[in-house]
């Protein structure tokens, strides 16, 4: 009996855990997949229904002939297999021509700096570091400082090596800070991660008398030593005002998707 | 031999476990926040093998996870290191029977390690101070790791007095008349 209740217990616990896990990853983007779910469960009711009309309604024609039908459909199932592998196939080169493009694409955007390209293998595993490692070390001429760069923006810097991988500490950790430029600030801005957010940053010492406005491009300032001028770290998304004009500060919007960042950039040579 | 025994399994868990943290918990989280279940593991070894083997084996997967993931060797095979520890003298002055006991046992440890790696990066790396977010994070952290225990439980029982009668030997029970 009291088995059957911690089962019965722990059955309860994992669907607690999936649901909360789904709800709390939902936005509203995947209200479209929602919508499909409960689609595939409404639609073959409604089908079922229109069917039943059409046979009350003297309709049944497709049934005069079952033989032929269910050849057809066989015929029509096997030309969809074949379709389907020609599918995959072509998901798996459309892939791996993106990855080439990527490439292709940031070495052309950066042709100004000597870059090494990288994929990134290994992601932080705590929830209050924000740290990757790529698949290129010391052997590849990376060194310790070295900026490294996405095709939508910057990522972070080299901050330890070995021979054929690399920590880098992204931006948007919280132990990260850039000098960054604002469109028609002067003076440069610091950027620091967030906690509760991955693709915001929080731009301080803005100065009193500059105006900011949302949709501002932030570029670094190339003050610092480690990252070169001008790369595009994100745009402005708010300006928070507070009473004390100097303590005001801005929410910047990461350039970078690093949720799905796979391909990087070493600079290697300034 | 059977401690040789368990010693892989400790092993294996640590590398499945490490598996899930990179692999798993990175998609299969609450809202971003994933559990830490190194915590858990190490504070397991420390209740059923005893507060030796729970210091060395933190120290030692402590710095496999500071040289894969972090950025210098230390903070975490400290921490982890001091669960282990923490596990005997929680074995000594409550019961790991009661899975109560065993949630307020991994919540309080992971209170521990997750403040001390947040002060040690304040210090050492200026990391911005957020005591909102941390908190609400962690707390998020805490229920993901109890609900992971709930699931966990009978199979942390019955592997952890397999490993207890391993190290220490069968335990001779006084019956009371």
């Amino acid at each position: 009996m009291k088995n059957k209740s911690g089962l019965i217990g722990i059955i309860l616990t994992i669907i607690i855990l999936v649901v909360v896990v789904i709800v709390s990853n939902i936005s509203t983007g995947n209200l479209s997949a929602m919508e499909g779910t409960i689609g595939k469960i409404f639609m073959p009711i409604q089908n079922g229904i229109i069917f039943l009309k059409n046979k009350i309604a003297g309709n049944d024609q497709e049934l005069s002939d079952i033989e032929n039908l269910k050849n057809e459909n066989q015929k029509l199932r096997d030309e969809n297999s074949k379709l389907q592998e020609q599918v995959r196939e072509l998901e798996i080169l459309k892939s791996e021509n993106n990855t080439l493009k990527e490439y292709v694409n940031l070495k052309d955007k950066y042709s100004n700096y000597t870059t090494v390209p990288a994929y990134v293998i290994q992601r932080s595993i705590s929830n209050y570091e924000k740290l990757i490692v790529i698949n290129a070390g010391t052997d590849e001429g990376i060194n310790v400082n070295m900026p490294v760069i996405s095709e939508s923006g910057l990522v972070g810097y080299v901050i330890s090596v070995t021979n054929d991988t690399a920590k880098v500490q992204t931006i948007i950790d919280t132990a990260s800070s850039v000098s960054a430029n604002i469109s028609n600030v002067q003076d440069s801005v610091i950027l620091k991660g967030t906690l509760n957010n991955t693709s915001i940053l929080k731009a301080t010492y803005i100065p009193a008398d500059s105006t900011i406005l949302q949709g501002d491009q932030v570029v670094t300032s190339g003050l610092g030593g480690i990252y070169p001028k001008g790369i595009l770290v994100g745009t402005v998304k708010n300006i928070i005002n507070t009473q004390n004009q100097s303590d005001r500060y801005a929410e910047i919007e990461v350039a970078t998707d690093f949720s799905n960042l796979e391909t990087v950039l070493v600079i290697t040579e300034k | 031999m059977r401690k040789f025994k368990v010693i892989l399994i400790i092993i294996i868990l640590f590398f499945l476990i490490y598996f899930m943290q990179a692999n798993i918990f990175s998609w299969f989280n609450i809202g971003g926040i994933m559990p830490n279940l190194f915590v858990l593991f190490i504070l397991f070894i420390g209740l059923f093998v005893g507060n030796k083997m729970g210091a060395i084996f933190g120290i030692i997967f402590g710095i496999i996870i500071d040289l894969v993931i972090g950025r210098i060797v230390g903070p975490s095979s400290v921490l982890l290191g001091i669960i282990g520890l923490l596990g005997e003298y929680f074995d000594k002055n409550f019961s790991k029977d009661s899975k109560i006991t065993l949630i307020l046992m991994e919540a309080f440890s992971l209170l521990i390690y997750e403040i001390g790696m947040y002060v040690f990066r304040v210090i050492q790396y200026g990391a911005e101070i957020e005591i909102i977010t941390f908190t609400l994070t962690l707390l998020v952290e805490i229920v993901f790791n109890i609900l992971l225990t709930i699931i966990l439980y009978p199979g942390i029982k019955k592997l952890g007095y397999y490993i207890e009668e391993s190290f220490k030997g069968k335990k001779i029970l006084t019956r009371y008349f």
